[in-house]
């Protein structure tokens, strides 16, 4: 269950005038080298942890939703991923072997790997975990000059997005993006536009993926004991008629196949 | 092994030979230029054929041990034992390379033992690293009486005797789970894995078609070995195999048609798109051409006859495989993916060690022990003798039509679908205009003003107010931020006496791109 105080962005694409100012807030703070000129042009990448760009007529930003239950922390066979109580998905790089099943299983395609480097890490963005322990707003909400990026908690960000929905009639498709997707995400967005129209993966399931595989795995352990008795049970029987047959001398055929 | 066999070997152990140096090479750029430098993958596509065939086909293609131990040691199917060491011994050879090929896909393969101590029960990779970590150990415990014999350790080989029954038990409940486990990686992305291939079923689908598999290579490898070593085929055994793998082909078919009714996707498979022409394939080849061939009994007695139809399903899982991996998962990455050179050479050269330590194993090793084989059985083929087999001009002609058919119809379906191969177009084009910014510059709120410390032999206090600084209808927050100055505030203040330098107020104050600093101090140094 969400804790009420998790930390999560709304996002409001009707606000943003495409400044850049969270794209590069972002690379300071994560210290970050400089990978394009034009700001609107720069691409996710393990040097780029958030980016904002033109999708059709407005403005939209790409990051780590930040899931309730995410994929990837439930893909990652090390627990190198962890949704924290505070509400960011941190990465515990010590721990990680560079299977890269996060990146597969995530889908909003967001985790992106050093494929250049010798020691290759996941990156991504980690909704500024350290700032938010200070008390301090992530980095991107921090440069937002317009509240397209406004920080705070969940449930207070839904809040939010509903009065401005009642404040603005006409003006929002009204819609929360984030609420029910993927059984929820911590990066909430809205819009004038639908997900489709702002490159977000449109008709996500309530249902978070990991659950998915959860629900099967869940299972595994009913699987091995009836199957472990079954096959237990089948040697017995098999090898036992050997035994009566050899009791009373008899000689069958070994029996037919099944 | 009979002379006349030994250019054609020699032409093999070339090829080998020659796979083995490529993949050295590779080996050398993987570990000196990692994966940038040895692999097509990207951030949109991070799983290639290293994940796809080494180990999702080479778990598959191990499927033959768990099969054959669990017929003879749980089934008491004695009649099976001859083949049970080669299965055996296949199948351990399958999942060490399986882990040597995970140890070049691994990012950081030095840390591939965290999974033991790290832990995550939600994690499918989580269990199948365990269940191959104990799988192997399993199989290397059940191939140990064969070492055992060889070095007339028999002490060691009544307590292996003894437990083997246990292990036996283990080993298939292990397999079982983690073939299965394989096809459950993909239960996590139904938004991205082709309609085709995702199912809610996919772990039952892998499951089924390893116990297929298991059986058709049983009879792959008794037929290669029969070539290769001159070993007696055991038709006899080999027949009713096949017909196993017919009926669970057969099982696998029903399922997959109601699975496809009740997800309202029956005429998917029709569409003139990659996928779908990739999928037909992979039906042609793996299920309706060996299905076909096994039902006919003339077909499924006849040694090529046999081969070609377990040959058939092998090439029919390895299809499945690499669909559900590659074909099925590049329309949604929005990503076209094509193996490197070196990616390919590390593949072959797993497969060619594989091949490699197999014959060494049967030479060195009592692989084919002479004395297990009980009371004379009917022998089709003498060992030794016709080491061909029946040719293959001497099956039914409906046979050798529908082999001909499912060739060519596949690669003709194979092609027809690379040419329609397309990805996701991705988000929306930007339009060429710049969007309406008037609702949202409404919401522009130029920072708080920043009030300087005051140096001692300053003349006032001085601050900076972004509102008097920003062109609030069109702000340009990069034209200082991101280079110059923080986005984020500074941790100390800025040390005395340096603010009119080029790094704080003199940046622009220098008289060009704003008023002068030296001028006059009263625009910025409030007196007090």
């Amino acid at each position: 269950m969400l804790k009420p105080q998790t930390k999560g962005l709304l996002l409001d694409t009707t606000r943003c005038i495409g400044c850049g100012a969270c794209a590069l807030a972002c690379k300071e703070r994560n210290k970050l080298p400089k990978t394009s000129d034009d700001v609107l042009k720069d691409e996710l990448s393990d040097k780029t942890y958030s980016v904002v760009k033109q999708v059709g007529p407005r403005y939209v930003r790409r990051m780590c939703m930040h899931c309730v239950t995410p994929s990837c922390a439930s893909a990652c066979p090390v627990a190198a991923l962890e949704k924290s109580a505070a509400g960011p998905v941190i990465y515990h790089e010590s721990k990680c072997m560079g299977c890269r099943y996060c990146m597969i299983a995530c889908p909003f395609g967001i985790p992106k790997y050093e494929w250049e480097k010798k020691a290759p890490l996941v990156r991504k963005c980690d909704l500024c975990a350290d700032r938010l322990e200070k008390g301090l707003k992530t980095g991107c909400a921090t440069a937002c000059p317009t509240g397209a990026t406004s920080f705070g908690d969940r449930d207070a960000l839904i809040a939010e997005a509903k009065e401005r929905f009642r404040a603005n009639p006409g003006r929002y498709n009204e819609h929360i993006y984030g609420i029910e997707e993927v059984g929820g995400t911590s990066v909430l967005i809205i819009s004038d536009g639908k997900a489709e129209e702002l490159g977000y993966p449109a008709g996500l399931d309530g249902t978070a993926p990991a659950f998915l595989t959860w629900r099967v795995l869940n299972i595994i352990p009913d699987i091995v004991m009836t199957s472990a008795v079954l096959l237990g049970g089948i040697y017995w029987i098999r090898n036992r008629r050997d035994e009566v047959e050899a009791a009373e001398g008899s000689h069958h055929e070994t029996p037919k196949e099944h | 092994m009979p002379k006349f066999e030994v250019p054609r070997f020699t032409f093999w152990r070339g090829v080998l030979l020659v796979i083995l140096a490529l993949g050295t090479y590779s080996t050398v750029v993987r570990v000196f230029q990692g994966l940038a430098g040895s692999t097509n993958l990207s951030d949109s596509f991070p799983w290639g054929i290293w994940i796809g065939f080494d180990i999702l086909c080479g778990v598959a293609l191990a499927a033959g041990g768990f099969t054959i131990s669990a017929t003879v040691y749980i089934f008491n199917l004695e009649k099976f034992r001859p083949i049970v060491r080669p299965a055996i011994l296949t199948a351990f050879l399958g999942y060490v390379l399986v882990i040597v090929a995970l140890l070049y896909d691994l990012g950081r393969p030095w840390n591939v033992w965290h999974p033991l101590v790290m832990w995550n029960p939600h994690s499918v990779m989580f269990e199948v690293g365990w269940c191959v970590t104990l799988y192997t150990t399993v199989l290397a415990l059940e191939f140990s009486p064969i070492v055992l014999e060889r070095f007339k350790m028999t002490k060691t080989l009544h307590v292996m005797h003894f437990i083997m029954p246990l292990l036996v038990v283990l080993g298939v409940l292990l397999s079982t789970l983690h073939q299965s486990s394989l096809g459950s990686f993909y239960l996590i992305v139904p938004t991205k894995l082709h309609a085709l291939w995702y199912s809610p079923l996919i772990p039952l689908y892998f499951f089924l078609t390893a116990l297929t598999l298991g059986c058709a290579m049983t009879i792959v490898e008794s037929f290669l070995s029969h070539r290769a070593f001159g070993k007696q085929l055991e038709m006899e055994l080999l027949v009713p195999l096949g017909r196993v793998a017919l009926l669970i082909l057969a099982l696998t078919s029903v399922i997959r048609f109601a699975d496809f009714r009740h997800r309202g996707i029956l005429g998917l498979p029709f569409q003139a798109t990659y996928e779908s022409r990739l999928w037909l394939a992979e039906m042609l080849i793996g299920v309706l051409a060996p299905g076909v061939l096994l039902a006919i009994p003339k077909v499924r007695k006849h040694t090529t006859g046999l081969f070609l139809a377990a040959l058939l399903i092998v090439m029919g899982v390895v299809m499945n495989r690499l669909n559900v991996s590659i074909t099925g998962m590049e329309r949604s990455s929005g990503q076209i993916y094509v193996p490197a050179f070196t990616e390919i050479a590390v593949t072959l050269s797993v497969v060619g060690v594989g091949f490699l330590i197999f014959a060494l194993a049967v030479k060195f090793l009592p692989v084919f022990p002479e004395h297990e084989m009980k009371e004379a059985r009917p022998i089709v083929v003498p060992a030794g003798g016709n080491v061909s087999g029946q040719p293959i001009r001497s099956l039914p002609v409906p046979a050798l039509v529908v082999v001909a058919l499912a060739f060519f119809g596949a690669v003709a379906l194979g092609a027809d679908g690379v040419r329609r191969r397309e990805v996701d177009p991705g988000p929306p084009a930007p339009s060429a205009t710049k969007p309406e910014l008037a609702a949202a510059l409404a919401s522009f709120t130029p920072p708080a003003e920043i009030v300087f410390p005051q140096a001692p032999d300053s003349p006032g206090p001085a601050s900076f107010r972004h509102a008097s600084h920003v062109d609030a209808s069109a702000p340009d927050c990069l034209s200082c931020h991101g280079n110059t100055y923080s986005f984020l505030g500074r941790k100390e203040a800025p040390p005395a006496g340096q603010m009119h330098d080029t790094k704080h107020c003199g940046g622009c104050h220098d008289g060009t791109s704003a008023f002068a600093i030296e001028a006059d101090c009263s625009p910025c140094h409030k007196a007090e």
